[in-house]
């Protein structure tokens, strides 16, 4: 009983941090639902998208702006763009590369399906590595690798003070929250019309349905494989930036594995292929998560998320929104 | 009707001859090329397969492949005869620094503690070749497995209770003496990973290849949350100490197994590698491994023809699990303490590394698979750091230049190679030529 009172007591404010982790996990989960629409292969490179996204923030921060002390008005603007749209553009640039080095040569031979995941486990081992391999010690052959990651955990340096903006039920919403939040619901929304509406978005749908007619149809399918793990990319950039900024974890080269996993079970929960189910899977997971903590303790929550995994598969494989790749 | 018919005018080839001639030509142009081209690829791709499998059908020529074939002739005897000088071989190398001068990386590469890491890592390779080359299905949490077979040896051998005895103080407890039991625990542990395999199996196995693997990489470190979580039972973060050693005790002999660096777990290991790997011989050239086959080539069509698919892959899926749960339990008694940070996934990549590196499929290939990835790190020391970073190129390297392996089995290269029936993606190569 006393877990349960607990719960009660924590409902709103597990609640507020669900949906804030809920919309990270769908943000990344729209990359591994968008390159499953296409090619039906589960990208497992894509949370290494994510890691450098976060590498990348904090090179910004620490190398570029040299932020010493948290900054507001027009300041805090300039630093949070400064901070999202290099995260945003390497994430993307590694999705591409991921793309065209572990994918591309088995596509063109028309390997097996098993090749395709074992190559994008060996590229996420091999760029994990690469990340270990820049403390400014190791070399590769030609060159010097330069001091970014390194095997111990790096902090972000703060860009902004936490402060209330608003309280619900009794539960302050800070200003981080509210901005992953918003960040979120917009990115969302601005690649459900981009798949709906744009020449691009109706090529990534029609290869999705059949990627054969829509090669003869004149669709260039590489080039929208291309574009779909760019956006993928561009995706996880972002939630790598407000996963750092928001939880002020610090940035570690295995940073990618439990997010992408969950966003990829936040991807399944919300039907496999399906952009809006990946937006709900995702928050449903986060809430998830949140609601196990006072339930459970907070050192079961991974184990949670791992259920949950397991029961979607076994009882609806198809999620909640159904797979409906490419509508 | 009436209504629809203007439209239906509209679109007739008269129509659009007249209206936009050129376009329609080119539309044509391209449908019938595209045509020609799917065509011409598809015989390719037959060619292709067929030279692959008929390569092993050409006529000796050379001194190597007329050895071969005497070989193969005699392969009664000659077959048992080279495994049997292989073994002997394995089973000397530690004594080789003894007997001669060896330079530095070579006598690093045959001391007993690193061959007797070879030959832990050779048995787990051995075991995932069954469900990943074999069976087909990929399991990146084969390290729960593992990780479940060293438990069991440290809470069967008493070690956990001794050591939480020891922790609390409470009590004087009662030092591990289940040296014995080490054999019954080994049946023990076989039995836990073979149930564990199941329960996991037997309800994802049902599912998409790629759904397994995600569902295999949760379970590895549900298991490893599990053990780092439930103080009571693991040990918790802390682990367990003190796992006896294990000796056998009968009639006249008694063999004591030492600490860590006793060479006499290398032969422990080297006999369960032997053992297995007759064992897996056995089952592939069985109806069972005809039956891995029919599956990895064609699900729907073996599935068909009525092959069992779930039970096979069950199968599989329980040999690779007991596999991994007896080297746990030699493991844990080797290195006498255990601990959750040990059975992390980078292990379960790195064993994968081994099978994909050698062969999938092969059952040398995951043992030399197991030496390149366990013995190379040994031999160029202090270059150990960028040893993942090297696992990991490699196996990108090896699904686009060389899916088959170091050294491929013949059945699962033509498969590698040519082009896959069941489960494939697209090409896209001329799309938007």
């Amino acid at each position: 009983m006393e877990f349960f009172s607990n719960f009660v007591d924590q409902f709103w404010p597990q609640t507020r941090n669900g949906l804030t982790l809920g919309s990270i996990y769908a943000m990344i989960a729209l990359g591994y639902t968008m390159v499953y629409g296409v090619l039906q292969l589960i990208n497992f490179a894509h949370s290494e998208v994510f890691m450098v996204s976060t590498f990348t923030t904090l090179f910004a921060y620490r190398d570029w702006f040299n932020v010493v002390a948290p900054a507001s008005g027009v300041g805090l603007l300039v630093l949070l763009m400064g901070g999202l749209i290099p995260a945003m553009i390497f994430s993307a640039v590694l999705a591409v590369l991921i793309e065209r080095f572990a994918y591309r040569p088995l596509r063109k031979r028309g390997a097996p399906r098993l090749s395709f995941l074992i190559s994008a486990i060996g590229a996420s081992f091999f760029i994990q590595y690469l990340f270990v391999l820049m403390d400014g010690q190791h070399s590769l052959i030609f060159f010097d690798l330069p001091n970014i990651a390194g095997p111990s955990p790096q902090t972000v340096p703060t860009v902004m003070e936490t402060s209330t903006v608003f309280t619900v039920f009794d539960t302050p919403f800070s200003n981080k929250r509210v901005i992953v939040i918003l960040a979120a619901a917009l990115m969302l929304f601005v690649l459900d019309r981009f798949v709906r509406q744009t020449k691009m978005g109706r090529g990534i749908r029609a290869v999705a349905q059949d990627a054969e007619a829509a090669s003869m149809m004149g669709v260039d399918i590489n080039r929208v494989i291309v574009v779909t793990f760019a956006v993928g990319g561009l995706m996880a950039g972002a939630a790598g930036f407000l996963y750092i900024l928001v939880l002020g974890v610090p940035a570690f080269w295995f940073i990618g594995f439990l997010p992408g996993i969950k966003a990829f079970t936040a991807a399944v929960l919300g039907g496999i292929g399906n952009i809006r189910g990946a937006m709900v899977g995702g928050l449903l997971l986060g809430l998830v998560e949140a609601y196990s903590v006072p339930l459970f303790g907070a050192e079961w929550t991974d184990v949670t998320a791992f259920v949950v995994l397991v029961l979607v598969l076994l009882f609806r494989p198809t999620g909640i929104m159904g797979e409906e790749v490419g509508s | 009707m009436a209504e629809e018919t203007p439209v239906k005018q509209d679109r007739t080839p008269s129509d659009d001859e007249a209206g936009r001639p050129a376009r329609k030509q080119t539309w044509q142009r391209r449908w019938r090329e595209r045509k020609a081209d799917l065509r011409e690829k598809r015989i390719t791709q037959t060619v292709r397969l067929r030279t692959t499998i008929s390569k092993d059908l050409q006529p000796v020529t050379g001194p190597l492949a007329k050895l071969r074939a005497k070989i193969e002739e005699h392969r009664k005897w000659t077959h048992p005869l080279i495994g049997f000088l292989l073994i002997a071989v394995a089973a000397l190398l530690p004594y080789l620094d003894d007997w001669m001068d060896l330079p530095l990386w070579v006598s690093r590469v045959t001391s007993g503690s690193a061959l007797a890491r070879f030959a832990l890592f050779a048995l787990f390779a051995l075991g995932l070749n069954v469900v990943v080359g074999f069976a087909g299905l990929l399991d990146l949490g084969y390290v729960a497995f593992w990780a479940l077979g060293a438990y069991t040896a440290g809470i069967a051998t008493g070690a956990h209770s001794f050591t939480q005895a020891r922790i609390s103080g409470t009590e004087e407890g009662a030092e591990p003496v289940f040296a014995m039991w080490m054999w019954g625990i080994l049946l023990l542990a076989l039995v836990v990973a073979v149930i564990a395999g199941v329960i996991l199996g037997s309800p994802t196995l049902r599912l998409r290849g790629d759904y397994l693997a995600i569902v295999t990489l949760g379970f590895g470190e549900i298991i490893r949350i599990t053990a780092n979580n439930l103080d009571g039972i693991t040990g918790g973060p802390r682990g367990v100490r003190n796992v006896p050693h294990p000796r056998i005790e009968a009639g006249g002999i008694n063999v004591e197994w030492g600490t860590l660096l006793d060479v006499k777990y290398y032969w422990l290991l080297l006999t369960l590698v032997v053992l297995w790997v007759i064992a897996i011989r056995l089952l592939d050239h069985s109806r069972i491994g005809r039956a891995w086959v029919a599956i990895r080539e064609d699900e729907v069509a073996a599935a068909a023809m009525g092959v069992p698919i779930v039970k096979m892959k069950l199968a599989a899926f329980a040999i690779g699990a007991c596999t991994a749960g007896v080297g746990g339990v030699v493991y844990a008694e080797q290195v006498g303490f255990i601990s959750p940070p040990t059975f992390n996934v980078v292990q379960s990549i790195l064993i994968l590394s081994m099978v994909v590196i050698g062969g999938m499929g092969s059952i040398p290939g995951a043992i030399v698979g197991a030496a390149i990835v366990v013995l190379l790190p040994e031999m160029f020391r202090g270059l150990e750091d960028y040893r993942f970073f090297v696992f990991g190129l490699a196996i990108v390297l090896m699904m686009i230049f060389r899916p088959q392996g170091v050294l491929p089995s013949k059945r699962r290269k033509a498969e590698l190679l040519g082009e896959s029936q069941g489960e494939q993606l697209y090409d896209a190569s001329h799309a938007g030529s």
